[in-house]
Order: C-alpha cells, then sequence, then structure tokens
C-alpha cells in the first residue's frame, strides 16, 4: 500500500514536471529575442528586458532632461559614474568615444551616449560638460540629487551609488560599472561590463542600431 | 609589497614611488656575482681592460635596474604600451651588450668542465640559431593575448622580462663574441647580421601599427593617464618598437665599422711603419 503511494507520488511529480515543461516552453517562446540571436552580441543580453521609463534630470545646460522624449526610438547607452572616476568611468567612455569616432554620420545619429553623474557634490554642469569634450562632445551628461539617481539606477537594475572615504581626506564613489543599452524599441536588453573593449563596441554598436527584437 | 612589478589591477596611475624588491635582488644578485668572478681572477693583469669591464657592466646593469623598476616597470607593466616597448628596448636591446662587453673572456673558462652547458650555450649562439631564437621570442612575447596573460601577474611579468633579457644575450653574443676561443664571426657578417634585424619587419610590428582597435588589453583596459588614448599608445609603442630598434642597430653597426676599419687600417699600417723604422 504504502509502496504503491510512494509510485503514484513519483508518477506524479514526473507528470508535474512535464507539464511545467509544457507550460514554460511557449512562456520562454514569447520573451523578446534579438534578431542577430544573443550569440551575435558581446554584451551581456538581460534575462528580462527593461523598459524605458520616465524621468527627467538636468543637462549640462541646466536645462530638464526627459529621458523619454530626448532619446525616443535611438539606441541609448547609459552609464552612472562620475568625472573625478579614475579608471572605469574614463576607460568607458573613452572605448565608446573611439569606436563611434568612426561611424558614418547617419550611423552615430541613431546613438545617444548617456552619462548620469552619482556625484553631484563635485560634478557641477560645467565640470560634467568639459569632462565628456575629452571624449566626445555629443556625449550628454546629466546631473540630480543623489535620491534621484539612485532611484533611477535601481529602476535600471543597477546597484546604487555609494560614497566611500578615501585616507586623504577625499572620497570615491563606488558605482555599477556596467553600460545600460536601450535599443530602438525603447527597451534595455543589453549590459556592457567593464572590460568591454573597443572591438567589442565595434561589434555591436552597428548591429544594436538595425536590431528589431521579435516577439 | 610587490616583489615584481605587473599590472596594477585597475589603480589609477599615481607618482608615488613604490618598491620592487625582487628586481632590487635580481640586479644585486647580478652584481655580487660579477664582483665575485672578478675577484676569482685574482690581481688584473691588464688594469685598464678591468676598468672598462666594470664600467660596461656597471652600465649594462643600470639600464637594466632603470628597466625593472618603478617608475618605468610601473608604467609598462599596467599603463602605457609605449613604456612596455621602451623597456623592451632596455632589457633586450640595450643592457646586453653592455653587459656581454663587460665580462672578461677568463670567466667562460669555468664554464669549460662543463660541456653540456658548453654545447647548449655554443648552439644557441650559433648566428643563424640566435638571430631565430631573438625574433621568435621577441615576436611571441610582444603578441596581445601573451603579454595580457603574463602581465596580469608577477610572475608573468617576471618570464617576460627574462624572456627578453635572455634572448637579447642570445642576439648579442654573436656580435660581441665574448669568448675569444670559439669561432667569431667576420666584421662584414656581423653588419649583414645586425641590418638584417634592423630591416626585419616583424608581424607584431605590423599588428600594433595598424590595427584598428587597441591590441592590449592591459593597456585599453588601464585607468588612463592624460594626453594619450590606448590607440595612439599603442601606435608609438610599434614606432619605438621598429625606429628604437633600427636606431639601435645603426648605432651598433657603425661601432663594428669603425672596429673594423680600425683594425685593418693597423693591418696594412703596422708592418710598413715597421719597415719605415
Amino acid at each position: 500500500m504504502r509502496q504503491s503511494r510512494l509510485s503514484r507520488n513519483r508518477w506524479q511529480r514526473a507528470i508535474g514536471a512535464l507539464a511545467l515543461v509544457f507550460v514554460s516552453g511557449p512562456i520562454a517562446a514569447c520573451e523578446r529575442r534579438p534578431q542577430n540571436g544573443p550569440d551575435e552580441y558581446r554584451g551581456r543580453v538581460l534575462p528580462e528586458p527593461i523598459e524605458k521609463f520616465d524621468f527627467t534630470l538636468d543637462d549640462t545646460e541646466g536645462q530638464p532632461f526627459n529621458f523619454i522624449e530626448e532619446t525616443e526610438g535611438r539606441v541609448t547607452l547609459v552609464f552612472f559614474g562620475y568625472t573625478n572616476c579614475p579608471d572605469v568611468c574614463p576607460i568607458h567612455m573613452a572605448n565608446i568615444a573611439a569606436v563611434m569616432r568612426d561611424f558614418p554620420f547617419d550611423l552615430k545619429q541613431q546613438f545617444r551616449v548617456v552619462f548620469i553623474s552619482t556625484d553631484p557634490e563635485r560634478d557641477t554642469p560645467e565640470r560634467i560638460r568639459e569632462w565628456l569634450d575629452n571624449f566626445d562632445p555629443s556625449f550628454l551628461g546629466l546631473r540630480g540629487s543623489v535620491e534621484e539617481v539612485n532611484d533611477i539606477a535601481a529602476r535600471m537594475g543597477v546597484p546604487p551609488a555609494q560614497r566611500v572615504e578615501v585616507e586623504t581626506g577625499d572620497y570615491l564613489v563606488g558605482h555599477s560599472a556596467s553600460v545600460i543599452a536601450f535599443t530602438r524599441d525603447d527597451m534595455a536588453h543589453l549590459m556592457y561590463p567593464f572590460g568591454t573593449r573597443q572591438a567589442d563596441w565595434a561589434h555591436d554598436l552597428p548591429r544594436l542600431a538595425t536590431e528589431t527584437w521579435d516577439e | 609589497m610587490q616583489l615584481w612589478c605587473s599590472a596594477a589591477g585597475g589603480a589609477a596611475w599615481t607618482w608615488t614611488w613604490q618598491p620592487y624588491l625582487g628586481a632590487w635582488l635580481f640586479v644585486l644578485a647580478i652584481a655580487v656575482a660579477y664582483a665575485w668572478q672578478l675577484r676569482r681572477l685574482g690581481p688584473p693583469t691588464d688594469a685598464a681592460a678591468r676598468n672598462r669591464w666594470k664600467i660596461f657592466f656597471a652600465a649594462g646593469l643600470v639600464l637594466l635596474w632603470l628597466a625593472l623598476d618603478w617608475p618605468l616597470a610601473a608604467l609598462g607593466a599596467g599603463y602605457l604600451a609605449s613604456v612596455h616597448m621602451a623597456r623592451y628596448l632596455l632589457i633586450a636591446l640595450l643592457a646586453p651588450p653592455l653587459l656581454l662587453l663587460g665580462l672578461p673572456a677568463a670567466v667562460f673558462e669555468g664554464l669549460e668542465r662543463r660541456p653540456r652547458l658548453m654545447a647548449v650555450l655554443r648552439n644557441l649562439t650559433q648566428p643563424l640559431v640566435a638571430f631565430f631564437v631573438f625574433n621568435v621570442v621577441i615576436s611571441v612575447a610582444h603578441w596581445p593575448s601573451v603579454v595580457d596573460l603574463l602581465m596580469s601577474n608577477q610572475l608573468g611579468a617576471f618570464v617576460l622580462d627574462i624572456s627578453w633579457l635572455l634572448a637579447g644575450l642570445i642576439f648579442w653574443w654573436p656580435v660581441i663574441c665574448p669568448v675569444p676561443k670559439w669561432p667569431r664571426f667576420t666584421p662584414l657578417w656581423k653588419l649583414a647580421y645586425l641590418g638584417l634585424n634592423g630591416i626585419l619587419i616583424r608581424p607584431v610590428f605590423l599588428y600594433l601599427l595598424f590595427a584598428r582597435f587597441p591590441a592590449y588589453a592591459t593597456y585599453e583596459l588601464a585607468p588612463p593617464i592624460a594626453g594619450t588614448t590606448a590607440l595612439s599608445d599603442q601606435q608609438l609603442a610599434a614606432g619605438i618598437m621598429k625606429l628604437g630598434t633600427a636606431l639601435v642597430m645603426v648605432v651598433a653597426m657603425a661601432i663594428v665599422f669603425h672596429e673594423w676599419a680600425k683594425r685593418s687600417r693597423d693591418a696594412v699600417g703596422g708592418p710598413t711603419r715597421a719597415a719605415q723604422r
């Protein structure tokens, strides 16, 4: 009696697992997949794309910048960083700028690079503009309160910025090292961690400009 | 404290001095071994020659120390490909001939008791073999994936530096001929040997010069140093590699030619003067 109950439980579990496979299969198939195939990209394809959302911060002219309106329909690379950053920020910015410099005008127009400062205390609009101009004058710089920026970062799935005091009395800002890539469908499908090289950007960016994410 | 200088793992460049104990010990060990060898040879019969050896060896050792210690080693290990290449010139092309010129022939007499080591050395320093070994080692040791792999840790960086030094010693051996008993390369062959190495274009040079993107991840992903981009730094490195090598070869050829001309003049002028007396 006990034996038959055990074997019935096993059968129930097996049927349940099969049912799960049949049900989850179509659900997985509903995920939006890149037309080029996930292996086509050197960035990390997000399992759950992030929908572009509405927020407004000040740009380097001190004017309100509405993220949705200003970047609609363009491939938008978002990076959280600060201009006193000694390593990750200038490397990401320099590598993206070096690759985009060689793009034909029409292709370059399809991109927006948005740098969101995680250090509003030191990053004045003028300072951000001057710093970004070292890489590419078309790069956009945004500034808001720490709380606003951290809220935006959280909604984009990256950790919030954290101030770290150093011995010299100065401070560093810990922040995400990833660039978030929103594509023309106004969804973020990819992230580019630190270590992404110019050859990787040159490989992925033109593809992102033509990508249509299939349902 | 780091023993040997490797890539700094993303730390921003700072002009704060850092000691590299391994580099000091390495240079010190060579200096002590050299002093011991000179002492073993006993009191000098030719004091001028002995002083000349010491000066050459000390100059070679100073160049080696400059390349292995802060700041060149630190900049070259993790920040600038151009400094990495300048270090290569110092370690493989400038220090070895001076070190070899600083070695008295008597130092090698002890090797005669070790026939196997002698055979390996003789085979390795055959001009054709030396030329081949040097160029293969240098090409491999500059290949981006090899540099990225080795520069990330102290042991790898040590292996890379030592491979440059050994390849340089092997390359310069047929030109300097530190063992007079061994068959010598004629001056004409020396000029051809040096000239060929000067004009030789290694694939790695072309790759570094014409690559669309930075080849070395170590330098591309290093905290930037003002006024440089990874690609321009890499092109400068290629220039240093090619022009620096060519310049060293031209200077060496000029010295060989000068010595050759002097010896020919002495050979021709010697008996004539004697006859005049």
